[in-house]
């Protein structure tokens, strides 16, 4: 049981989250072209990396990725490889999920651009932990999808979406000039929305430290080690207390068999 | 053992989805049929379909040349084909042909065809054996057509009429 949940967790770990953070850079810079349906491929633009750069420094404060044991001189070369692949992909379907949601130009893109900056600045000075992070960016990319694939769509759609009838209707006699940019067929839009799904996805199942199975050993006989140096007291409390643990799915509605098993232990 | 085989198939995996996502950004393929086509090219397995290729001379021969074009453009889609760049090439240069006068802006997509051609042979002249043709060699072929498109005296030459078309 604990073989295959270790063979699991390494699947994960080194086969299906770099796999999820390369889709998510593959897919981050796609769009596709109203006019011919031709796919349009958009590397990664400078601030979209000074972006991720900064959204990975907000991962490491907020605990989400501690770098320290992702890249350890305690692990094996191959696991520290591994991890820094894992680490830049995760870099990359950063960068690329910022370059998804980001207007591709226009003054809106510097608007947009200037305020995921400010965002992210201002929170790498708030207290964050990893689920509070996680909930955040979810409402960082949330908003920003929105304005990009919902707003600025229907305001760039070729046929005059709802939004550029109501602005017309608004802002009668105001050009729009400084706000154009290019229209992409719908589909956009649906890619987009998945990439930043595979990218929460990726997120949740990062985990904020790689727990090898020499990393398991190595803790376990540290807490042997911390339990053999306790006082005799001592080490009956937590002896005990680590038999309750171990009974208590079992010892629900049998509180005797509880102190049994304490006592037990406490006569050995 | 299983953990470390894992942790070497995921550093491989890892390795070649990676180059896979930076190589799709540098060729920028248009659709995903693209891709394949690219991706064949890239790793050396890419082949002109012949079936189109001969319907495409046969459309050359019956004087078709916008439709051979077309199957032709379909048997080498990523335009790899020596062979096939230098009939388009010819295809252009005799739908551009005229006795009085050529037609430029064919005889100029002729050239970037024959151009391609001999960018895609560059070991050797490249030489099309075919007896329905009159020019064999791409490089006879972008004379042709580069000469086609100077302007000079012997233009005004009446008896221009009387020359043939290749």
């Amino acid at each position: 049981m604990i073989d295959r949940r270790t063979t699991n967790r390494a699947l994960v770990r080194f086969i299906l989250l770099p796999t999820i953070f390369l889709i998510v850079a593959l897919l981050g810079g796609v769009r596709v072209a109203s006019e011919t349906g031709a796919l349009v491929f958009v590397a990664p633009p400078l601030v979209t990396l000074i972006l991720a750069v900064m959204l990975l420094a907000l991962f490491a404060r907020g605990g989400a990725v501690v770098l320290g044991r992702w890249l350890s001189a305690d692990n094996a070369a191959a696991a520290n490889v591994s991890h820094a692949l894992t680490l830049g992909a995760l870099f990359f379907a950063s960068a690329q999920s910022f370059n998804s949601v980001l207007p591709d130009a226009g003054l809106l893109r510097w608007v947009l651009s200037f305020f995921f900056l400010w965002t992210l600045w201002q929170n790498q000075f708030a207290a964050f932990d990893a689920r509070r992070l996680l909930r955040s960016l979810i409402a960082l990319f949330g908003t920003a999808f929105v304005i990009k694939h919902v707003l600025l769509a229907s305001l760039y759609a070729p046929d005059g979406g709802w939004l550029k009838r109501l602005a017309g209707a608004l802002l009668e006699g105001v050009t729009l000039g400084t706000l154009e940019g290019q229209a992409f067929a719908p589909a956009t839009g649906y890619i987009s929305f998945f990439t930043l799904a595979l990218y929460v996805c990726g997120l949740v199942l990062l985990p904020p430290a790689p727990d090898d199975e020499a990393g398991e050993a190595a803790r376990a006989d540290e807490i042997v080690a911390a339990f053999r140096s306790l006082p005799p007291e001592e080490r009956e409390q937590v002896g005990a207390a680590i038999i309750d643990d171990v009974r208590t799915p079992e010892l629900v509605t049998t509180d005797d068999r509880v102190t049994t098993d304490a006592e037990t232990y406490r006569k050995q | 053992m299983r953990h470390r085989l894992i942790q070497w198939l995921g550093i491989a995996w890892t390795c070649i989805l990676g180059a896979f996502v930076v190589w799709v950004y540098v060729a920028a393929p248009r659709s995903v049929g693209e891709v394949a086509t690219r991706a064949s090219v890239a790793v050396g397995t890419y082949e002109v379909d012949r079936a189109r290729f001969d319907a495409g001379r046969d459309l050359f021969l019956r004087e078709q040349y916008a439709a051979a074009r077309d199957e032709w453009s379909r048997a080498d889609p990523a335009q790899r084909d020596a062979r096939t760049q230098f009939y388009i090439a010819y295809s252009f240069y005799r739908q551009g042909w005229g006795r009085v006068y050529n037609d430029d802006d064919l005889f100029k997509q002729g050239l970037d065809a024959a151009n391609r051609a001999i960018a895609l042979s560059p070991d050797a002249a490249l030489s099309v054996e075919d007896a329905e043709l009159k020019i064999h060699s791409a490089a006879e072929l972008k004379a042709e057509l580069e000469g086609g498109l100077l302007r000079t005296a012997d233009d005004f030459n009446p008896l221009k009429v009387f020359r043939e078309r290749k």
